[in-house]
C-alpha cells in the first residue's frame, strides 16, 4: 500500500483577536489508500480544522500536505477547487443538500464541474443512488425525504465523480442508532468493494468501529487506538 | 442541468418573494417606458416637418409678432437663399374653440407647396386645384377622417384672431386637397389655406405675416445665410430672426417647461427605489443561502463561477422584470398611438432605441443589485460558511 | 393578559426587531418616502401653478375681451369702446372722479429663460395710469413707476426671477427698441409678477397698434354690480364685448391649465406605489419569516392570532408612517417654495412658486399609509395563522 495523504510538519494557527493560538504545531499524518480511518477527539481538539485541510477548504499555515505524491498546500485557491471537484468527496453532519434541487439533481452537481456529456452524466447519477439504494426517490426534493435518505443522497453526491478520497464530518451525528449503522455499512461498502479511502471525523465510537483504524486527536496531536 | 438551471431554481425558491420583485422592477420599468417614449414623441412632434435646412425668419421680438409681406421679396434676392414662402398663424377652429381646435395657416399656396412638398404629401391633381383655388384649403387626413371632410365640401373654418368687416370671423373655405405627413407617424392635424383669401377680407393686419421660410443651396450655408437676412433689415422697424428650423422648433417645445428633467428625475427616482428594495432583498435572500454556497464551493465550483451565478440571478430578475415593463408599456403606447392621444402627440409607439436603453439599464441594474451579495458570496471562506447555522 | 395588553407587547416587540431587518426596512421607508415625494412634487406644481392663476383675479374687477377671444393675446378694442366701458352701470370712480378703467395692450415679446437658456415667451403689457388702480396686490418694491410717455419699464418680481437681464437700471431691446428698466413691482402670488409693464400709449406707438388696446380693465362698486355690468357690454352696440370677473377668467384657466401636470402625477405616483407596496410586501413576510419561532412560542403560551396580525400591521404601518414623513420632508424641503414657470393660457411664461398644501400633504400621506396597510395585511395573515408546535419544529 502506498500513501494517499501525507501530512508534513503541519502548522495551523487560529486567529483570536491580535494573538494566535497554535491548533496544530507539527502535525505528521499519513494515510495510505484505500483506507478508512475515523477520527475522534474532544471538541476544540481540532478535528474539524483537520478535515478542512486535507478537503483544501483551509490553508495551514506551514509544512506540506501532499495528495498522491503532489503537495496540495501551494495551490492558488482556483486549484484547490479543481482539485477537490476531481479528488475529493464530501459528506456533512446536516447533509447539507440544496433545498430547489431533488435528490438526482443535488447528486449531478458534481457532474457539471466535469466536461461529461449529459449522458454519461446520467448515467453516473443512476449510478450512484443505485449504490445508496435510493433509485426511486431521484425526484423526490431533500424536504420530502427522511435525514437517513438525505444523508444517503449526500453520499452519492460524493461518490458521483468517482474521487479517490472521501471525507466525512460527523456523518451519522443527526441520525438515530439504526439509521446510522446502515449509512456506515454503505460507507465501509465504499471502502471494502469501491476501495475509496475515507477519513471519517466522529465522536461517536460506535461509528469509529466502522474504520479500519481510529485516531484519537487531542490538543492538536494523534495518539492510535487500535479498533 | 446547466449553471443557468440552478440559477433558475435558485432565484424562484421563495416564488412569491421573487413575483414581488418582478413586481417592483415591471413598475419602475413600466414608468422607464411611458416616459421616456413620451418624451421622444414630443420631441419628434416638435421636429416632424422641420428640417436643419430649412430656415424661419420672424419678428425679432417674438414669433408672434408680424413682418412686412414684402420682406418676402427682399429675403429672396439675398444670395445664398433658393426658395422662400410665408405663413401666418391663424388659430384655427371649428365649431367649438376649446374642442376642435388645429394647427391653421394662412400661405402663399405655390411657393408653400414647393418648400414643403415632402412634408404636405399631395397628388399633383390636388396641388394644382389647391393653388388654383382662392378659397381652398388643405386638410391633414387626420382631421378630415375625424371631422368626416371630403374634397370638394365647403367648410366654416373660424379664426380666434382674425375678424371679417361683418364682424364674423368664420371663412368659407372648399376643401382642395386632403395631404398625408411625410412619415405615418407625422401629425396632420393641421389646415392651409390661401393667405390672399384672408387678405383681402381681414380688417386688421393687412399685409403682415408671422414667419418667412427660407431654403438655401446647402445647409452649409445656412448660418452665413441667417446672419445677411437679419443683418438686411437691423435698425428697420421689424428687425428678424433667423434659426433653422429645428432650432426654432426645440426652443419652442422647452417653453412649456423642461420636460427631460422632470421624465429624469421622476425615472431616477423610480430607479432608486428599486435599487435599494432589489438588493436590500437579494442581500437577504444570499445571506440565507450562505451554507448553501459554502457547500457549492466544498464541492470544488470557483469562487468566479459562484460569482457569476449569484449575478446571473440578479440579472435573470432584472431582465424579467425590464422586459415585462417595456413589452407592457409598448402595448400600452401601441394603444394610446391608435387614441385620439395621437393626434397631439403622434405617434406614441416605443422606439427601439427606448426599448434597448431600457435593456442596457435593466442589465445594469442586475449588475449593481448582484453586486453585494456576489461580492460577498465571492469572498465567503468555505470554513465560515459551512459553520454557520 | 388581556387582548389589548398582548396586543402592546406584540407591537413592541415587532418594532423593537426592525433593526434585525434594518437594510430591507430602510429600503421600504425610502421607496414609500421616493412615492410620496414624486406625487407631491408633481402635486404641489399644479398646486402653485393654480393657486397663482386663482390669487391672480379680483372679484370686483371685471375683464372685458372681444367676444370669441379666450385669451388676452387675441383680443383686440377699439379706443371708443375703451371710453364707453367707463360709462357702463356699476364702474366705480376713482378720486380723480373718472371712472377707473384700464385699457390695456397685451404682447409677446422674447427673453432669455435663466433655467433653459433659452429663448422664450414674456409678456409685455401696455398699461395706463390706472394700471396699478386695478391691481390691489401690486405695489412697486423698487425704484418707480414708468414715467408717462417714455421708453420706460417695470418689471414684474417673478419675471425677474426666471429671465435673464431685467435687473433695476438695465437696457433691454425689443426689436428695434430700447426700454430702460426704472422699477420692480410685486403683486405675490398672481401672474402679474410674470409681466413687464409699459405705458400704453408708447407699446401703441412703437408697435404700430395706432390707437386700439386689446383688454380693458373695469374696477366695479361691488362684485354684484357684475350682471349688470356683463349686460351693458354685450348690448350696447357699439360695445358687444364679453365682460366677465377677472376672478372667474384666471380660475377658468387654472382648470384647463393644472390638469394635465395632476393627471400625469396621479398615475405615476399610484404606479410607484404598487411597486413600493411589492417591496413593502417582502420586507413584511420577511419579518413574520425571521420571527416565526418567536410567533409560534407565543401562540403556544397563549397569545392571540389577532396579536399577531396586529403586531405585524403595526410594523408595516411605522415602516410607511416613516417614509411619509421623509417624503414630506424631501418635498418640503427641496421642492417647496422653488421658482418654476411655465407656458400659460396667454402664451406666455407664467411663473409660480412650487407650492405645498394640506390638502395635497393629506393626499400623498394617505398613499403611504395605504402601502402599509396592504403591505400588513397579507403578511400579519400569514402570521395569525401561523401553527403553535409547526414553526418551533422547524
Amino acid at each position: 500500500m502506498s500513501a494517499l495523504i501525507q501530512l508534513n510538519n503541519v502548522t495551523k494557527n487560529y486567529r483570536r483577536g491580535k494573538e494566535g493560538i497554535a491548533i496544530f504545531d507539527g502535525l505528521n499524518l499519513t494515510i495510505e489508500k484505500g483506507d478508512f480511518v475515523a477520527i475522534m477527539g474532544p471538541s476544540g481538539s481540532g478535528k474539524t480544522t483537520l478535515l478542512n485541510l486535507l478537503g483544501g477548504t483551509d490553508r495551514c499555515d506551514g509544512g506540506q500536505i501532499i495528495f498522491d505524491g503532489e503537495r496540495i498546500d501551494g495551490y492558488s485557491e482556483g486549484q484547490l477547487a479543481a482539485w477537490r471537484a476531481r479528488s475529493v468527496g464530501f459528506i456533512f453532519q446536516f447533509y447539507n443538500l440544496m433545498p430547489v434541487l431533488t435528490a438526482a439533481q443535488n447528486v449531478e452537481l458534481p457532474l457539471m464541474l466535469t466536461k461529461l456529456p449529459a449522458r454519461k452524466r446520467r448515467d453516473n447519477v443512476e449510478t450512484a443512488l443505485k449504490i445508496v439504494e435510493l433509485s426511486d426517490r431521484a425526484k423526490h426534493k431533500p424536504k420530502e425525504l427522511s435525514g437517513g435518505q438525505q444523508q444517503r443522497v449526500a453520499i452519492a453526491r460524493a461518490i458521483v465523480s468517482d474521487p479517490k478520497l472521501l471525507l466525512a464530518d460527523e456523518p451519522t451525528g443527526d441520525l438515530d442508532r439504526n439509521t446510522a449503522n446502515d449509512i456506515l455499512r454503505t460507507l465501509q461498502q465504499l471502502n471494502r468493494e469501491l476501495g475509496k479511502t475515507i477519513i471519517m471525523v466522529t465522536h461517536d465510537p460506535e461509528a469509529a468501529r466502522f474504520a479500519n483504524r481510529t485516531l484519537h486527536l487531542d490538543k492538536g496531536t494523534f495518539a492510535e487506538v487500535t479498533a | 442541468m446547466t449553471d443557468f438551471d440552478l440559477v433558475r431554481k435558485n432565484l424562484f425558491r421563495k416564488p412569491l418573494r421573487t413575483i414581488l420583485l418582478t413586481v417592483s422592477i415591471f413598475m419602475a420599468f413600466l414608468i422607464f417606458g411611458m416616459l421616456t417614449s413620451l418624451n421622444v414623441a414630443l420631441n419628434r412632434a416638435s421636429e416632424s416637418g422641420s428640417s436643419a435646412e430649412r430656415l424661419v425668419v420672424s419678428n425679432k421680438i417674438n414669433f408672434t409678432q408680424p413682418l412686412p409681406i414684402a420682406y418676402v421679396n427682399r429675403i429672396a434676392a439675398i444670395p445664398g437663399v433658393t426658395g422662400v414662402t410665408h405663413s401666418s398663424w391663424f388659430g384655427a377652429f371649428y365649431q367649438d374653440q376649446r374642442n376642435s381646435r388645429f394647427v391653421g395657416f394662412a400661405v402663399d399656396p405655390a411657393t408653400y407647396m414647393t418648400l414643403y412638398a415632402n412634408d404636405i404629401r399631395l397628388t399633383d391633381a390636388e396641388r394644382k386645384a389647391f393653388i388654383a383655388e382662392r378659397t381652398g384649403v388643405i386638410v391633414g387626413k387626420s382631421i378630415a377622417d375625424q371631422y368626416g371632410w371630403k374634397v370638394g365640401q365647403t367648410v366654416p373654418i373660424s379664426s380666434n384672431i382674425y375678424v371679417k368687416p361683418d364682424g364674423r370671423r368664420s371663412w368659407d373655405m372648399k376643401i382642395t386637397g386632403i395631404f398625408t405627413g411625410a412619415k405615418p407617424t407625422d401629425s396632420t392635424a393641421a389646415l392651409y389655406f390661401h393667405y390672399d383669401y384672408l387678405n383681402e377680407t381681414n380688417t386688421f393686419g393687412r399685409d403682415q405675416i408671422g414667419n418667412v421660410a427660407v431654403r438655401t443651396a446647402s445647409s452649409d450655408l445656412n448660418t452665413q445665410v441667417a446672419k445677411a437676412i437679419d443683418a438686411a433689415f437691423a435698425n428697420s422697424p421689424y428687425e428678424t430672426s433667423t434659426v433653422d428650423e429645428k432650432t426654432f422648433a426645440q426652443a419652442f417645445l422647452k417653453q412649456a417647461g423642461d420636460l427631460n428633467f422632470i421624465v429624469t428625475m421622476v425615472v431616477a427616482a423610480a430607479f432608486a427605489a428599486i435599487l435599494m428594495i432589489v438588493s436590500t432583498t437579494l442581500v437577504s435572500a444570499m445571506r440565507e443561502r450562505t451554507k448553501e454556497i459554502g457547500v457549492m464551493k466544498t464541492l470544488g465550483f470557483s469562487s468566479p463561477r459562484v460569482l457569476r451565478m449569484v449575478l446571473g440571478e440578479a440579472l435573470l430578475l432584472s431582465t424579467m422584470g425590464a422586459v415585462l415593463g417595456l413589452a407592457v408599456s409598448a402595448f400600452i403606447l401601441a394603444g394610446l398611438s391608435k387614441s385620439p392621444a395621437a393626434s397631439t402627440f403622434g405617434d406614441l409607439s416605443m422606439a427601439p432605441i427606448v426599448a434597448l436603453s431600457g435593456l442596457l439599464l435593466a442589465i445594469t441594474l442586475g449588475l449593481v443589485t448582484g453586486a453585494i451579495p456576489a461580492a460577498s458570496a465571492l469572498r465567503m471562506s468555505i470554513v465560515d460558511a459551512l459553520n454557520r447555522r | 393578559m388581556s387582548l389589548m395588553s398582548q396586543t402592546r407587547s406584540v407591537i413592541a416587540m415587532n418594532v423593537r426587531s426592525i433593526p434585525q431587518r434594518l437594510w430591507m426596512s430602510v429600503a421600504t421607508v425610502v421607496s414609500i418616502a421616493l412615492v410620496v415625494a414624486v406625487l407631491l412634487g408633481f402635486l404641489s406644481l399644479a398646486n402653485g401653478f393654480n393657486q397663482t392663476l386663482k390669487g391672480s383675479g379680483a372679484p370686483d374687477v371685471a375683464i372685458v375681451l372681444r367676444e370669441g377671444s379666450e385669451a388676452e393675446l387675441n383680443s383686440t378694442l377699439s379706443r371708443e369702446q375703451v371710453d364707453l366701458l367707463g360709462r357702463g352701470p356699476g364702474v366705480k370712480v376713482g378720486a380723480d372722479g373718472r371712472p377707473i378703467v384700464s385699457g390695456e395692450l397685451f404682447l409677446v415679446v422674447d427673453g432669455i429663460k435663466k433655467s433653459s437658456r433659452t429663448k422664450a415667451n414674456m409678456p409685455l403689457r401696455g398699461v395706463g395710469a390706472n394700471g396699478l388702480l386695478v391691481r390691489k396686490q401690486a405695489k412697486i418694491s423698487q425704484g418707480r413707476m414708468f414715467a408717462p410717455g417714455s421708453n420706460e419699464i417695470v418689471v414684474g418680481a417673478g419675471l425677474l426671477r426666471e429671465f435673464e437681464g431685467f435687473e433695476l437700471g438695465k437696457s433691454v431691446r425689443f426689436g428695434a427698441q430700447t426700454w430702460r428698466v426704472v422699477g420692480v413691482f410685486e403683486a405675490p402670488g398672481t401672474v402679474f409678477e410674470s409681466e413687464l409693464w409699459a405705458d400704453a400709449p408708447v407699446v401703441q406707438s412703437l408697435f404700430k397698434r395706432g390707437t386700439s388696446f386689446q383688454t380693458a380693465r373695469v374696477v366695479l362698486t361691488s362684485p354684484g354690480a357684475l350682471p349688470a355690468f356683463e349686460a351693458y357690454a354685450k348690448s350696447e352696440p357699439r360695445l358687444q364685448l364679453k365682460a366677465q370677473s377677472e376672478l372667474d377668467y384666471y380660475a377658468a384657466q387654472a382648470e384647463r391649465s393644472g390638469l394635465l401636470i395632476r393627471y400625469f402625477g396621479w398615475p405615476l405616483g399610484i404606479i410607484m406605489a404598487i411597486g413600493a407596496l411589492a417591496g413593502a410586501l417582502n420586507t413584511m413576510y420577511a419579518s413574520v419569516s425571521s420571527r416565526a419561532a418567536e410567533i409560534a412560542t407565543l401562540r403556544v403560551i397563549g397569545f392571540s392570532g389577532f396579536s399577531a396580525f396586529m403586531g405585524t400591521m403595526v410594523e408595516a404601518m411605522v415602516l410607511s408612517a416613516i417614509g411619509a414623513l421623509l417624503g414630506v420632508a424631501i418635498c418640503a424641503l427641496g421642492f417647496n417654495g422653488l421658482s418654476a414657470s411655465t407656458l400659460g393660457a396667454g402664451f406666455t411664461q407664467v411663473a409660480f412658486r412650487v407650492q405645498i398644501g394640506p390638502e395635497i400633504i393629506g393626499q400623498a400621506v394617505t398613499l403611504a399609509l395605504l402601502i402599509g396597510l396592504v403591505g400588513g395585511i397579507f403578511p400579519g395573515w400569514r402570521a395569525a395563522r401561523q401553527k403553535p408546535l409547526l414553526a418551533l419544529a422547524a
